[in-house]
């Protein structure tokens, strides 16, 4: 008894990071109906973006000044096309979001060097890196999704399979291929009772992870943004017949998105350490999303907790009598049996076209 | 008239000269395949050890008896079908008289190549694979006479572990081991042949754990172990250089912080103590190598010749990649050493088979097989012969880590430091 309630609470705590992912898998298909194949990409650079910010890490001249460059010319674009602004408004604020972003690559932000406690670090490290990732997130959108707004959502989904290609090069351009420490040094919450044992770090993963999920969904479900959102998911031509950007939409998805992307990269690397080939995380969120059902917020934290507790499960049980590997195999074959029984997962919206 | 004549014959057998003379003269060609990128990660300086080391062999250090050898290099990528595909267009572009020797990486490489290299080319092939099922009492010269590793097996490394756990248990009752290895050939190389090696020694076997690449956590593991109460963990199969390393060692330090962790040669070495910091501290591992990059890198060991020759070589000829180390340079200088080793080891064994007057694969062999050799001072001075096709020597380290306040930032030092002498495990009665 004591090790299957150890084994479900590991499974649930793990889970909670896979229900993050399904859902940043959701918004975007709810939003353009593609599936982003590049979720394992954005995992990586949303935990880079936070490394540099956190651990102080400085890039040479050489990488610092092309990311700064690549920063001037997107901002000044999203500002003369898609906020108007004018052209004398635009180039200073691209000049000057590029060289902020140039010094913090170049000379590092040293956060240690202003606050000691690593906790304090961390609560001004993480949004700025989430705000960094969500940033990237949204110019990717710009340049890659926008253009295909109107064509098949089958198109924007191979779009992303590229894409993660790309950024992952892009990743081992900048970073390199090899493992980052990663200690994040949280306050110690490891609850140990009797044969009881539950790490501080799945805890931590688990509670950020959860409370990133319950702000979305207050975002979605309690702002006019979300509104607008959930809108555009409905219907983008009504939306847009009445008065809503749906690009612009577009751009605040995928940017919320690479956002909740992030904080599971963060919280799946502190497990271990940071290096590009972790991508492979990413591909846990199609399991969830399928169980969940592909355009259920509700699906995909019940599907991740599902994964989890299914991984967990098999680990425990089903591997020590001779399955090995059978942990990563499990999920898919409880997803083959859920899309038997519903094929359009346990909270999935029933298509029925008529032709 | 007779002057023209001369003149254009003379001008004409030059020319036949010029052309034809590189056509008979017989080159010395070797083949090496490394993985320097691939799930493994980006590692060039296989490379950089290589080329400095080639160029050396080549120029400072007078090629074989004076004449050149023409290498090549290739990047597998850490894929034994990339490494085969290599090597069957080289053997099929070079002539055998030519092309006499190649060396390889893998497990995975070695056994689809078993009958090309054995019994189709029969050409001396050197390994960075210390498979027991190849290089092991199954295998060996008898039954693939053509392969060599520059290793120990992954079952003597294991052997190795447990005997130091025969001398060195101190708790009451038998042992109790468990094995932590990855689901792939190099994993599962070894291991059954140091759990069967366990119950000689009489120690329980509390727990043989797969744990895959792709974990994205290692608590349902150490669960396991900590419920079977082991106390030494044997940790097989991994690099010590990824993220899945460091979920373990962090984990299992948490949740069995009275296990003794330890492992095979590519966990054990400076990698780790760089991501899993001081989870790391209190390591025993066994290496085929000398311990050559603690952190930081200035303390390496300059005792050990092999050590101070590789240090010296990529300061002079990478200066900016030593200097960089883990920012695009020299991340871990086993590496190089490995490379440049691979390097003198191709010219130690053309230089003795043209000095028995036999300069083709079967001299080479023969000089492999014959070769007793000290491998420029990297064991301490001892020799070793190939006649097992191994090179048999190991060594036992223990991981020291501390952490240290360097600027802002708490940054890991330390070292994995020997424990033992060189061991000869030919010499060893199992």
């Amino acid at each position: 008894m004591i090790d299957l309630i150890q084994t479900l609470g590991s499974g649930i705590l793990v889970g909670l990071v896979y229900a993050l992912l399904g859902l940043c898998i959701v918004i975007i298909f709810k939003a353009s109906e593609a599936f982003n194949f590049a979720i394992g990409e954005f995992l990586i650079l949303g935990s880079f973006l936070f490394y540099v910010l956190f651990f102080n890490e400085t890039l040479p001249w050489h990488r610092a000044l092309p990311l700064g460059v690549l920063i001037f010319l997107f901002f000044s674009y999203v500002f003369f096309f898609d906020i108007r602004a004018r052209f004398v408004i635009a180039i200073p604020s691209g000049l000057v979001a590029g060289f902020l972003i140039f010094c913090v690559l170049f000379f590092g932000l040293n956060l240690s060097s202003l606050v000691s406690s690593s906790l304090l670090r961390f609560i001004i490290a993480l949004p700025m890196g989430l705000l960094a990732a969500g940033f990237v997130g949204s110019m990717v959108e710009r340049i890659t999704i926008k253009p295909l707004l109107g064509r098949s959502p089958i198109s924007m989904t191979i779009i992303t399979l590229g894409l993660g290609f790309f950024l992952r090069g892009c990743i081992q351009l900048i970073w390199g291929s090899h493992a980052y420490p990663f200690f994040l040094d949280l306050p110690d919450i490891t609850m140990e009772m009797g044969d009881f044992l539950f790490l501080s770090d799945p805890i931590w993963a688990g509670i950020l992870s959860l409370l990133t999920f319950g702000l979305v969904i207050v975002f979605l479900f309690r702002s006019r943004w979300g509104l607008a959102i959930r809108a555009t998911s409905e219907d983008q031509a009504k939306a847009m017949a009445f008065g809503i950007n749906s690009r612009f939409i577009l751009l605040i998805v995928w940017a919320i998105s690479a956002l909740c992307i992030a904080v599971a990269g963060i919280m799946i690397s502190n497990f271990g350490a940071l290096q590009v080939g972790m991508g492979y995380v990413g591909l846990r969120a199609i399991p969830v999303v399928l169980i969940g059902g592909m355009d259920s917020i509700g699906g995909a934290l019940i599907g991740g907790i599902i994964v989890g507790v299914c991984e967990s499960l098999a680990g425990t049980y089903i591997e020590p009598m001779g399955l090995i590997g059978f942990k990563d195999v499990a999920p898919y074959i409880l997803l083959l049996i859920v899309l038997f029984i519903r094929p359009y997962g346990l909270f999935g919206t029933v298509r029925i076209e008529r032709v | 008239m007779k002057q023209r004549a001369v003149f254009v014959l003379a001008f004409t057998l030059s020319l036949i000269l010029l052309f034809i003379l590189p056509l008979s003269a017989k080159e010395i060609k070797t083949l090496s395949q490394f993985p320097m990128s691939g799930p493994v990660g980006s590692l060039p300086e296989f490379g950089w050890g290589f080329i400095d080391g080639m160029n050396w062999v080549n120029n400072e250090g007078g090629g074989v008896n004076g004449k050149k050898i023409k290498w090549f290099l290739e990047d597998f990528r850490y894929n034994p079908t990339v490494e085969v595909a290599n090597f069957s267009k080289y053997t099929a572009e070079h002539p055998p008289d030519e092309l006499l020797m190649a060396t390889g990486y893998i497990t995975g490489g070695l056994k689809p190549l078993i009958e090309k290299v054995n019994k189709e080319q029969k050409i001396p092939w050197l390994d960075g694979s210390y498979s027991t099922e190849i290089f092991g009492a199954g295998g060996g010269p008898s039954k693939y006479p053509y392969y060599y590793s520059l290793g120990a097996t992954y079952g003597d490394q294991i052997k190795v572990l447990l005997k130091w756990i025969k001398e060195n248990h101190k708790g009451k009752g038998k042992p109790r081991v468990a094995f932590v290895y990855s689901p792939t050939a190099w994993g599962r190389d070894g291991t059954p042949e140091g759990i069967a090696y366990a119950k000689k020694l009489g120690f329980d076997v509390v727990a043989e754990i797969e744990y895959p690449y792709t974990a994205t956590s290692a608590t349902n593991e150490c669960m396991q172990l900590r419920k079977a109460k082991a106390q030494y963990v044997i940790y097989h199969g991994y690099s010590g250089a990824t993220s899945y390393t460091a979920i373990f060692f962090k984990t299992a330090r948490k949740i069995i912080p009275k296990a003794q962790l330890m492992g095979t040669h590519y966990t054990t070495g400076r990698f780790p103590i760089l991501v899993a910091q001081e989870a790391f501290d209190g390591y025993v591992g066994v290496a085929t190598r000398p311990f050559s990059d603690p952190v930081p890198r200035a303390k390496y060991p300059k005792d050990n010749a092999m050590v101070k020759m590789a240090h010296e070589f990529a300061q002079k000829n990478r200066p900016e990649e030593y200097k960089k180390g883990l920012k695009g340079g020299i991340k871990d200088m086993f590496l190089y050493m490995e490379g440049l080793t691979y390097a003198l080891m191709l010219q130690k064994a053309l230089t003795d088979a043209d000095n028995a007057g036999d300069l083709s694969r079967e001299g080479v062999k023969k000089a492999l097989d014959n070769m007793v050799w000290d491998f420029k001072g990297m064991f301490g001075g001892k020799t070793f012969s190939y006649k097992s096709h191994t090179i048999p020597m190991l060594q036992i380290f223990k991981a020291k880590v501390k952490m240290v306040k360097m600027g802002d930032k708490m940054v890991p030092t330390g070292g994995v430091y020997p424990i033992s002498d060189w061991i000869n495990t030919d010499e060893i009665q199992w």
